[in-house]
C-alpha cells in the first residue's frame, strides 16, 4: 500500500470511510466486513473489519454481541453518561482484554491484517483495534534438529508469542526484557528482541538493533534472512550467528548475557553474539552429570576433528606420505585399492558426492520413501561399488566414518559449515600432500582467527584465551565450580552462590558435646543437629569472606 | 569484487599450478620388504635382490576380486656397478616404482661383508627414503637365496624376519642389529660394529610329506658376525652370542643347564632373572684392565634329578654349578674376540673411554693394538630363589611308599 495512505487519519463519515477502506483493501476473499448498526434510540452505524482465519471469530461474535444486546440494555438506564458513545464503549460495553483507539489508517490495515479487528464507527474518526488474534497453530513439539537425552522436550513453533512465552516461562524475572520490532515492507515480520537487562553487554542490544533496523527487505520469511542481513561475516562458510529450536537453549544464552531473536512464523531462534565451540556443545552437556557431559562433549570435539581432518589426512597419506603409514596397514590399503582405477582423491571426491547426494536424497524425500533411498544407497555406495573395484573398502569406512562425525556435532548449521571447509582441506591435500594441507588448514586457522561476531571473538575463550571461561570449554565444570558468567558480562557476575558443593551434614555423634545426645528425645536431637550444620555453613560462609 | 575474484582464482590456480607434484599413488608402488646384497658379477659390482610385497595376495580378498596369484611376494634382481646402479637396474624390471620406506631387513651376504660393507653402509644411511631402524644382517648363504625363501608364519617373509627379531627377546641367539646401530659402531672411536647372522635351516617338515621329515629351509637365527671396521672377521656362534648381547644391549632372560650331582646323564635347567651386569674399568700404572660382574636371579624351570628348593645345601650347590658354567661362557666368549677376533665389539673401549677419557685420548689411536693385550676378569654370582610351582621334589609315588 502507498505511503501516502498509511499516514492519513480517518473520516468523520462513516461512508467516506468504507469508500477508504475498501479502496486499501480491495477485494479479498478473507478479508471481511461485517456491519453494525446498534443503540436503539441513535440507531449508531458501525462498521467491523477482520481478516477471516487470523481473527478469532468467538472473539469476534462476543464483542459484536456486547454491542447489539448489552449496549443497548446499559444505555436505558438514565444514570449513565450518554453524550459520549466513545467513553461508554470503551468503559462499559466492550467486554475484551484489550484494545487500542487510534486514528491512522496505515495502523488500522496493519491491524487487520495481523489479525485484529477494526471497529469503525460513525460520527467519529477514532478507530478501535480489538484484540481478537487467534489462527491454528502447531502445538509445541519436540525440536527435530536438537534431540537431547535428559533435557525438556519441548521445541519452538511458528508463534513467536508462544516462543517468548516459552522462554519467559523459564526466566521470571522482570528484567528479561523483550522488545517489539516489524520487519519487512511488505511481510510485516514481527521480530521480538530478548535479553536481560542487567547481564547483557553494554552496547550489544543497541548494535542489534541497528543492525535489524538497517535491513530494508520486502519480506522475512525465515529467520535465516535475518541471520545472513546481519552476521558479520557474510562471505565466510562460518555461521557467526547460532540458531536454535530449543528454549532452554536461548534462556541459557540470556543468562550468559547474550541476545536472542525472536523471528515470526519460523521455530529457530537467533541468538548473538556467538563463538565457535558452542557449536559442538550440546544442552545434555549441562543436563547430564558433569563427568558424562565431560565425555560426550570430548567425543563431540573429536568427532568435528574427524569430521574435518580424516578425508584428506587418508587422501594425504596414501598418494603422498606411504611411509608413514604403519607397514602393516599399508599392505591392507594397497590390497584394497589394488583394482582401483582412480587416483585417491578422485575416489575421495566420488564417495564424498555419493555421500552427501544419498544424504540429500533421504533429506528430501517423503519419509516413507527416504528411507528406501538410504538402504539402496548404502547397498551400492557400501557393497556394490567395492565389489565392482570401483572404490577401496578402507575408502568406504573413510568416507563413513567422516559422515558419522559430522551427524555427531549438534548445530546442523554448524555441522553444514564444516562439510563445506572440508573440501578445500580435502583437495589442497590430495594435489600438495602435508604441504598443502598444511597450507589449507593455516589458511582456515587463520580466517577463522580474523572472525568477530557482535565484536566478541568467534575463537573465544581459546583464542584469545580467557583462563576464566575454561571451565566451560573442553571440560563442562560441575556447576558448584562454574561460578562466574562467560564473557565479561557487566553486572551481576556470579551466577553460583559460594558453598554449593554439596555435602552431608556433620552425622558424627561423637564429634559433638556428648552431653547433647539424647538417647529418648528423638525430635529434640534431630533439631539440635539441623541447627549445629546450619551453624557450621555460616561459619564457612565467614571464612570465605 | 573484483578483485576478490581474481585473489581467489590465483589461489584455485595455485594449486592447479602443482599438478600434484609428488605424488605417488599407493597401488603405483612396488614396496619392498627386504633387501639382500651379494657381490655381484665382476669387480665391484653389486647383486641386489629386492623381496616385494604383492598386496592382492598378502592379504585376503580386501576389495574387488584381483587376480591373485597365490604368492605373496615378488623378488626380483639387479646388478650394477654400484649399489645404486644395482637399484635402477630394479626399476627396469619392475612394473611399479620401488618403494623402500618400508623395507624391513637388509641381507648381506658374508662373501660380501668379508670385503667390507662400508659402501653398504653409506648408501643405506644417505638416502632419506630408507630407515636407520631396518634390520640389518648378514648370512652365509646367497642374500638372494634367503630373501627368496618363504619363511615364518606372516605371509610376507620380511615380515617374519622382522618379527623373528622384534619379538625374539627369548631366544638369545643372535643380537638386535639395526642399521643405525651398525652405522654408529662403524662410526665411533672406540667399538666395532656386529651384525646378526642367519642362516637357512632345513626345520620345517612339509604337511604333504611328514615321513620325510623337515625338508624345508626357514631363515633361522645363527649367531653373530663380528666385524673389524668394516670387515667381517669372525662369526660367533649362538650360543657365544649370549655373552655378546651381555655386554651389548643386555639380557631379557637366559637358560642355564647343567648335569645333575648325583645323575650326570640328567640336567638340571634354570631361567636367569633380573640381571644386573656391570663392567668396570680400572686403570693402574698404565695398566688397564677391567672387572666383569654379573648378578643373577635364578629360578629352577626343570628338574630332571629330584630337587627342592629347601634344602640350602642342594640349592647352594647348583648356585655355584650355573655360576663355573656361565663364568666359563664369558670367559671362553671374551677371550675368543680377544685373541683370535683382536676386535673390540663388547663395547670395552667405550666403557673405559666414559671413565677415564684422558687416559683414553692418549691410547685411542691404537685401542685395537691395546684390546688384545687388556685383563678381563669375570664375576659371577647366581642365586636361586624360585622353583616355580613346584616346592617338593618330583619323585615317583610308588617308590616313596616302598621306601617306608
Amino acid at each position: 500500500m502507498t505511503s501516502v495512505e498509511e499516514k492519513n487519519t480517518f473520516f468523520r463519515d462513516l461512508q467516506d470511510n468504507e469508500e477508504l477502506m475498501t479502496e486499501i483493501l480491495g477485494g479479498s476473499v478473507d478479508l471481511v466486513k461485517r456491519r453494525i448498526t446498534f443503540h436503539e434510540h441513535k440507531n449508531v452505524q458501525a462498521l467491523c473489519y477482520y481478516t477471516d482465519g487470523l481473527a478469532d471469530v468467538t472473539h469476534i461474535e462476543q464483542f459484536i454481541s456486547d454491542l447489539l444486546y448489552k449496549g443497548n440494555l446499559l444505555l436505558q438506564h438514565a444514570t449513565l453518561p450518554t453524550d459520549n458513545p466513545l467513553t461508554l464503549l470503551k468503559e462499559h460495553m466492550l467486554s475484551s482484554a484489550s484494545f487500542q483507539v487510534i486514528k491512522e489508517v496505515g495502523q488500522a490495515v496493519d491491524g487487520i491484517l495481523s489479525g485484529v479487528a477494526v471497529l469503525i464507527l460513525d460520527g467519529s474518526n477514532d478507530v478501535f483495534l480489538i484484540q481478537t488474534k487467534g489462527w491454528e497453530k502447531r502445538g509445541v513439539d519436540e525440536p527435530q534438529t536438537e534431540q537431547v537425552v535428559r533435557g525438556p522436550r519441548d521445541g519452538f513453533t511458528e508463534s513467536i508469542r508462544t516462543n517468548t512465552a516459552l522462554v519467559r516461562r523459564r526466566i521470571r524475572d522482570p528484567k528479561l526484557r523483550i522488545e517489539q520490532m516489524t520487519v519487512g515492507k511488505r511481510s510485516k515480520t514481527d521480530v521480538n528482541i530478548a535479553y536481560i537487562g542487567d547481564i547483557v553487554k553494554e552496547g550489544l542490544v543497541e548494535e542489534v538493533k541497528k543492525r535489524i533496523n538497517d535491513i530494508n527487505i520486502d519480506a522475512i520469511l525465515e529467520s535465516g534472512y535475518i541471520e545472513e542481513l546481519i552476521e558479520d561475516a557474510p562471505r565466510s562458510p562460518f555461521t557467526t550467528v547460532q540458531s536454535t529450536e530449543r528454549p532452554d537453549k536461548v534462556a541459557s544464552s540470556l543468562l550468559e548475557g547474550r541476545v536472542a531473536i525472536f523471528v515470526d512464523n519460523t521455530p529457530f531462534v537467533l541468538v548473538v553474539p556467538s563463538f565457535f565451540w558452542q557449536f559442538l556443545q550440546a544442552s545434555d552437556d549441562y543436563y547430564s552429570r558433569w563427568m558424562t557431559g565431560s565425555f560426550f562433549r570430548a567425543i563431540r570435539y573429536l568427532a568435528f576433528v574427524l569430521s574435518l581432518t580424516l578425508t584428506s589426512i587418508y587422501v594425504m597419506l596414501v598418494s603422498f606420505h606411504q611411509e608413514m603409514i604403519p607397514t602393516q596397514l599399508i599392505l591392507t590399503i594397497a590390497s584394497g585399492r589394488e583394482v582401483v582405477p582412480f587416483p585417491v582423491l578422485l575416489e575421495a571426491l566420488l564417495m564424498e558426492t555419493a555421500f552427501e547426494l544419498m544424504r540429500e536424497a533421504g533429506l528430501r524425500m517423503p519419509k516413507p520413501v527416504g528411507q528406501a533411498v538410504s538402504i539402496v544407497g548404502s547397498l551400492v555406495i557400501g557393497q556394490a561399488a567395492v565389489q565392482a573395484g570401483i572404490v577401496s573398502p578402507f575408502m568406504v569406512i573413510i568416507v563413513a566414518l567422516t559422515g558419522i562425525a559430522s551427524f555427531a556435532i549438534p548445530n546442523y548449521a554448524a555441522s553444514f559449515s564444516i562439510r563445506l571447509i572440508r573440501f578445500p582441506l580435502l583437495i589442497a591435500a590430495g594435489m600438495l600432500g602435508l604441504l598443502g594441507f598444511s597450507a589449507m588448514f593455516a589458511l582456515l586457522a587463520i580466517h577463522a582467527l580474523t572472525l568477530r561476531s557482535f565484536g566478541e571473538s568467534y575463537l573465544a575463550p581459546a583464542t584469545p584465551f580467557q583462563p576464566k571461561d575454561q571451565k566451560d570449554s573442553i571440560i563442562r565444570f560441575p556447576w558448584w565450580k562454574m561460578q562466574a558468567r562467560p564473557m565479561g558480562v557487566t553486572g551481576d557476575e556470579k551466577r553460583v552462590g559460594d558453598n554449593q558443593f554439596p555435602e552431608p551434614p556433620n552425622t558424627d555423634p561423637y564429634s559433638d558435646e556428648a552431653g547433647n545426645r539424647d538417647e529418648d528425645n528423638q525430635k529434640g536431637r534431630d533439631q539440635s543437629k539441623r541447627k549445629k550444620s546450619r551453624h557450621i555453613i555460616k561459619l564457612k560462609g565467614d571464612d570465605e569472606e | 569484487m573484483k578483485r576478490q575474484a581474481s585473489w581467489s582464482l590465483l589461489l584455485i590456480m595455485i594449486l592447479l599450478v602443482t599438478g600434484c607434484a609428488g605424488k605417488r599413488e599407493l597401488n603405483e608402488l612396488a614396496l619392498v620388504m627386504a633387501v639382500g646384497i651379494d657381490k655381484g658379477e665382476g669387480e665391484n659390482a653389486f647383486k641386489v635382490t629386492a623381496q616385494i610385497a604383492r598386496p592382492a595376495d598378502a592379504r585376503g580378498q580386501t576389495g574387488a576380486p584381483s587376480g591373485q596369484t597365490g604368492e605373496p611376494i615378488y623378488t626380483i634382481v639387479g646388478q650394477g656397478e654400484s649399489l645404486f646402479d644395482a637399484i635402477r637396474d630394479l626399476s627396469s624390471i619392475s612394473s611399479r616404482n620401488v618403494f623402500w620406506a618400508h623395507n624391513q631387513v637388509i641381507v648381506i651376504s658374508e662373501e660380501l661383508a668379508k670385503e667390507g660393507i662400508s659402501q653398504v653402509i653409506d648408501f643405506f644411511t644417505r638416502n632419506p627414503e630408507l630407515r636407520m631402524r631396518t634390520w640389518i644382517v648378514i648370512t652365509p648363504e646367497e642374500a638372494s637365496t634367503l630373501v627368496s625363501t618363504v619363511t615364518g608364519l606372516e605371509l610376507i617373509p620380511g615380515e617374519a624376519v622382522n618379527k623373528l627379531f622384534r619379538y625374539g627377546k627369548i631366544s638369545t641367539v643372535a643380537p638386535n642389529t639395526q642399521i643405525l646401530d651398525v652405522q654408529a659402531a662403524y662410526l665411533s672411536q672406540s667399538s666395532q660394529p656386529i651384525m646378526a647372522r642367519v642362516t637357512l635351516k632345513e626345520v620345517m617338515i612339509s604337511n604333504k610329506k611328514p615321513e620325510k621329515g623337515p625338508t624345508i629351509k626357514q631363515v633361522d637365527l645363527a649367531g653373530a658376525g663380528v666385524f673389524k671396521e668394516d670387515r667381517l672377521v669372525g662369526i660367533l656362534k649362538p650360543e657365544e652370542t649370549r655373552v655378546l648381547m651381555l655386554f651389548t644391549e643386555g639380557l631379557q632372560s637366559g637358560v642355564v643347564t647343567t648335569a645333575c650331582k648325583d645323575k650326570p646323564e640328567r640336567t638340571i635347567g634354570v631361567e636367569l632373572r633380573d640381571q644386573m651386569f656391570e663392567v668396570t674399568p680400572h686403570l693402574k700404572d698404565g695398566q688397564i684392565s677391567f672387572t666383569a660382574q654379573l648378578d643373577a636371579y635364578a629360578m629352577v624351570v626343570e628338574a630332571g634329578c629330584p630337587f627342592t628348593i629347601d634344602d640350602q645345601k642342594q640349592v647352594a650347590e647348583l648356585e655355584k654349578a650355573i655360576e663355573k658354567e656361565l663364568k666359563k661362557e664369558i670367559d671362553t666368549t671374551v677371550d675368543k674376540l680377544q685373541k683370535e677376533y683382536k676386535t673390540d665389539v663388547i663395547e670395552l673401549g667405550k666403557v673405559f673411554q666414559n671413565e677415564y677419557p684422558g687416559y683414553w685420548n692418549q691410547i685411542s689411536d691404537n685401542w685395537a693394538e691395546v684390546f688384545p693385550t687388556v685383563d678381563i676378569k669375570a664375576f659371577v654370582n647366581v642365586e636361586i630363589t624360585d622353583s616355580v610351582l613346584l616346592w617338593e621334589e618330583t619323585n615317583s609315588g610308588k617308590k616313596e611308599n616302598s621306601a617306608d
